[in-house]
């Protein structure tokens, strides 16, 4: 499959597959896009222009909170991990997301 | 610090987390067998704008607002820096307009809308009492109907009262007169005040024959003790007591004058102070909290109709009326204010006209950086707030500057303290601060929004396709409309100015009927205690004047009770040999005369003759006024006066011409003169000298020392220097007016003169073609000069309807004019036309005398 251009991804869906990604247990920026990439089999490539931003804004909304640490390579890197207040959040949003997508799914579906 | 990734206050950098992304995809490239460089590059490509996320993340982390905020400030600061001749134009003149703006409001704040200084100062009344039948206003009330008004009522929370008295104090080396206010039990408590050194009168010291004790001003402690707190206890001297000193008072108390130096008890129990129809205090009261005037009004007039019924004369003949404080204290001068503020306001608007007419021209040049933002994606609203932040950079600035007009125009208001009241707390403070801040934000709005609006009109395309100003619109009506906003505001300013100097051109040609040249004024203290021996006392002002006589130098002495020219009127009620007057009241200004008064004033004798020395009180003279309105063709010598509502009555012995005494801008009215040398124990002397009065005033201090060496001479100054003292208010009204009136004029010159040069500058290529057509230049002259003076006709007759509505609020400051004065009225216009056609004439031949051929080659 192609990868999806930025613009195609729905607005807050980037919030949703950051939170999930860092719900998997702390990571840094680079190992967030790597995820989401290897997850979404290569259909999901986020820039880092909004990746960053991203990060920052939910990390300002108290949802992930971020901490210096080593990363494996020995290197210092910022690690982000979900708050409990973001664990809500992605619950929700899983919610949310489910129903969409399920709503959808029986639009598209339907025969003419 | 910065840099340190751990420090928790450096969450906002982003750099070193960009840092190790990058590092980790080059990795990436090498392990796929990049070369270190290459990789890097790619890892550099492939992780793209950095500047950007760096400035998302930002915008994260900080306000929006504050981020936009310093965006356009600092957008604004370059915009100042790349035109410093026409940024230091605007703020200099916002500086002015701003600065006169705030400098009048600092006035008006602290003069007329803040409270007094007092605690709860909105809840201080003063209280009248006035006779209902001859409304005779005679103010003071008597000591034992203050304390039943006090006893009595329900809506103070206590009423107490003053009188003052001009006594000499001789504890130090030579008599100081010293002015004492004689209190009423609770006078502090109801103004809210203590001392700031020692204590309130007790109880005990409130009553007769109580211990003795007094509070001195701040000023008199400074003066007298150097400020040290040993003079708590001290005893004074002052006229015929001893008193022991038990507080100082603050530094800004004032009450009731600013020339207060001492308080004492005056006690409502004394013996002498138990008639009814005695007549003392100035009455203030406060108000309990909550309580309106009218309820105080109607709870008051109960006890006084309550008190008539218990007492019947003179109680039953007695209204109350309750005025607020701050109105007693403020007195006429808040018309004056209002009137200063309505004209720096409108000079003000012309100013924001003015520098609107500049910017529009400045946006219209701007029309390509404009268009090129509009294509870089900015909308409109960023633009217009662009501009906007440019204007309130500017009007800030202006604000800014005008703080220190303001507070060289404080300084001057503090100069003023004899005519203003209120003026030492006029002051520069965060009131006034904020106040320029509004008027820089209002500026800003008013100079601002239309060039901006106006600006960002045009569709972008439509701009840049034209990429030239060939096709610039010329006509520029909202232009023309500015100019003639100006020239209109100008023109009203001009109207009110022009008044008030015609009023004061009239007053200095009035004759006052009197001659104040050459006339010495001063007064030796004394006490209304004396007034027990009344005779005793026209012994004494009648022996100094014979001494004074006697003195070389002095042509003759005299004493009066109000300074003529000066004073205010006392209307008396008059029946004439006894009878009613059934058809129309007799009523004139009552004023005392001793012997030599007419002829140290130079008021003419017509018939009989003038007041002589005597002991008797029963001489009177009267003005001609008054004995052409009341007794026609016949002669008023040898008649009887009585006042309506007095047990005494006087004979008519002479008559006198009329004379100014009121103030020398209110006509003479019917004038009753009492023949007596001591109206109260400190009267006013006139002194005539042969040369400059000032010079004599030595002598005239030690002849009266030797006179009475226990009293001190005070208030010493010529006659002209009271006439100017009144005239001051009206003088500087007018003067600032005229300075306002012409600022505005210049201002609107200025937009006028800098409106055509912009149109001369922007027609160039079509007078350039017309003149190569064979136009010729006086043609092209005539056609901007009419463009220029049609807008100040126009706005002429705007400012001239303007003029008429507005110049009725100056009715009472006017003169000899009537508020439509016809010759005012031609002469601004003729003004205003010389000057616009001066102002528009410059840039007319300057746009005429343009070269053809250079204008068209450069197509």
């Amino acid at each position: 499959m192609a990868p999806l251009e930025k613009a195609d991804l729905l607005q807050g869906t980037l919030d949703l597959l950051i939170l999930k990604v860092v719900a998997l247990g702390p990571v840094h920026g680079y190992g967030i896009s790597q995820r989401i990439r290897q997850i979404s089999d290569e259909v999901l490539q986020v820039q880092q222009g909004s990746l960053y931003p991203a990060l920052h804004r939910l990390e300002k909304r108290g949802l992930i909170a971020a901490d210096w640490g080593e990363s494996e390579k020995g290197r210092q890197a910022r690690f982000y991990r979900l708050s409990s207040k973001g664990r809500k959040q992605l619950a929700a949003e899983e919610e949310t997301w489910n129903r969409l997508s399920k709503a959808v799914s029986l639009i598209l579906q339907t025969v003419p | 610090m910065k840099n340190d990734p751990r420090n928790p206050g450096a969450r906002q950098s982003i750099d070193p987390e960009i840092a190790h992304h990058i590092d980790l995809i080059t990795e990436d490239f090498i392990a796929r067998g990049l070369s270190p460089e290459e990789a890097r590059r790619r890892a550099l490509v492939e992780f793209g704008g950095r500047e950007q996320i760096r400035q998302s993340v930002r915008a994260i982390h900080t306000s929006v607002i504050a981020e936009a905020v310093a965006f356009h400030l600092k957008a604004a600061w370059r915009f100042l820096r790349k035109s410093p001749g026409f940024s230091i134009a605007v703020i200099l003149t916002l500086a002015l307009g701003i600065g006169a703006n705030s400098a009048v409001f600092s006035a008006i704040d602290a003069v007329i809308l803040r409270p007094l200084p007092y605690p709860g100062g909105d809840r201080l009344t003063v209280i009248y009492q006035h006779d209902i039948q001859s409304r005779d206003a005679n103010r003071f009330v008597a000591p034992q109907r203050l304390e039943d008004w006090n006893r009595l009522n329900s809506t103070f929370s206590g009423i107490s009262g003053y009188y003052t008295d001009d006594l000499s104090e001789l504890s130090g080396p030579l008599p100081e007169k010293v002015t004492e206010a004689l209190v009423a039990p609770r006078f502090l408590q109801v103004l809210g005040v203590s001392p700031v050194l020692g204590r309130d009168f007790t109880p005990e010291e409130e009553r007769f024959k109580g211990p003795d004790a007094i509070l001195i001003s701040y000023g008199f402690w400074q003066r007298r003790f150097h400020g040290d707190p040993e003079a708590l206890g001290k005893r004074l001297h002052v006229g015929s007591f001893y008193n022991t000193i038990v507080g100082v008072m603050p530094r800004d108390f004032h009450y009731p004058n600013r020339d207060v130096d001492l308080w004492a008890v005056s006690a409502p129990d004394a013996p002498f102070a138990q008639k009814r129809t005695e007549t003392w205090f100035t009455v203030i009261g406060r108000m309990k909290p909550g309580i309106q005037l009218k309820q105080a009004q109607a709870d008051l007039s109960r006890v006084q109709i309550q008190l008539g019924r218990q007492y019947a004369r003179p109680d039953n003949e007695l209204s109350v009326e309750i005025v607020p404080m701050k109105q007693t204290v403020i007195g006429a001068v808040g018309s004056s204010l209002w009137l200063l503020y309505g004209s720096v306001s409108l000079l003000l608007l012309i100013a924001c006209s003015n520098i609107a007419a500049l910017l529009l021209a400045r946006t219209a040049e701007r029309e390509h950086e404009i268009s090129i933002r509009f294509s870089l994606g900015a909308s409109r609203r960023t633009i217009i707030v662009q501009l906007l932040a440019e204007v309130l950079g500017l009007t800030l600035l202006g604000a800014v500057a005008g703080l220190a007009v303001d507070a060289a125009a404080i300084r001057g208001f503090h100069l003023l303290a004899r005519t203003l009241p209120r003026a030492e707390e006029i002051a520069l403070n965060w009131r006034i601060a904020l106040y320029s801040l509004a008027a820089a934000v209002a500026t800003t709005l008013l100079c601002g929004l239309v060039p901006a609006m106006r600006g960002t009109r045009r569709g972008l395309a439509q701009v840049i396709a034209q990429g030239s100003r060939a096709q610039v619109s010329t006509r520029r009506p909202l232009q023309w409309t500015l100019v003639g906003v100006q020239v209109a505001l100008a023109v009203t300013l001009l109207i009110g100015s022009g008044l008030l100097l015609r009023s004061l051109q009239e007053l200095s040609r009035v004759s006052p009927g009197f001659d104040p040249s050459h006339v010495l004024t001063l007064q030796v203290s004394g006490s209304w205690g004396e007034t027990s021996d009344i005779k005793g006392v026209v012994q004494r002002v009648d022996r100094t004047l014979d001494g004074l006589r006697t003195l070389p130098g002095v042509v003759d002495a005299a004493t009066t009770d109000e300074i003529p020219g000066a004073s205010w009127a006392y209307p008396f009620e008059y029946k004439i040999d006894g009878h009613d007057n059934i058809d129309r009241r007799v009523l004139a200004d009552t004023r005392t005369a001793s012997s030599g008064y007419f002829n140290v004033l130079g008021i003419p004798l017509l018939a009989g003759e003038p007041c002589r020395e005597a002991s008797t009180t029963n001489d009177l003279v009267v003005n001609r006024s008054f004995a052409n309105l009341y007794f026609g063709a016949r002669s008023p010598v040898g008649h009887l006066l009585k006042p309506a509502t007095d047990p005494f009555q006087g004979q008519i012995r002479g008559v006198v011409g009329d004379a100014r005494e009121q103030g020398l801008n209110t006509l003479p009215t019917p004038t009753v003169y009492v023949c007596v040398s001591a109206p109260n124990p400190f009267p006013n002397y006139l002194i005539r000298t042969q040369g400059d009065p000032a010079q004599m005033a030595d002598t005239i201090r030690r002849r009266i020392h030797d006179l009475e060496p226990a009293r001190s001479v005070y208030a010493i100054m010529p006659l002209t220097d009271h006439l100017a003292d009144a005239a001051l208010e009206n003088r500087l009204r007018t003067m600032l007016l005229t300075l306002f009136a012409a600022t505005a004029v210049s201002l609107a010159c200025i937009g006028l003169y800098g409106t055509l040069s912009y149109l001369g500058r922007l027609r160039q290529r079509e007078v350039g073609v017309r003149l190569a057509l064979g136009a010729m230049r006086s043609e092209i002259v005539k056609r901007f000069l009419l463009q220029g003076l049609g807008a100040a006709a126009i706005g002429c007759a705007l400012g001239i309807a303007l003029g008429v509505g507005l110049s009725r609020y100056l009715k009472g400051m006017l003169y000899g004019v009537t508020a439509l004065d016809p010759i005012t009225y031609s002469g601004v216009v003729g003004i205003i036309l010389v000057v616009a056609a001066l102002a528009s004439l410059i840039p007319s031949l300057r746009a005429s005398q343009i070269e053809p051929v250079r204008v068209l080659r450069q197509e």
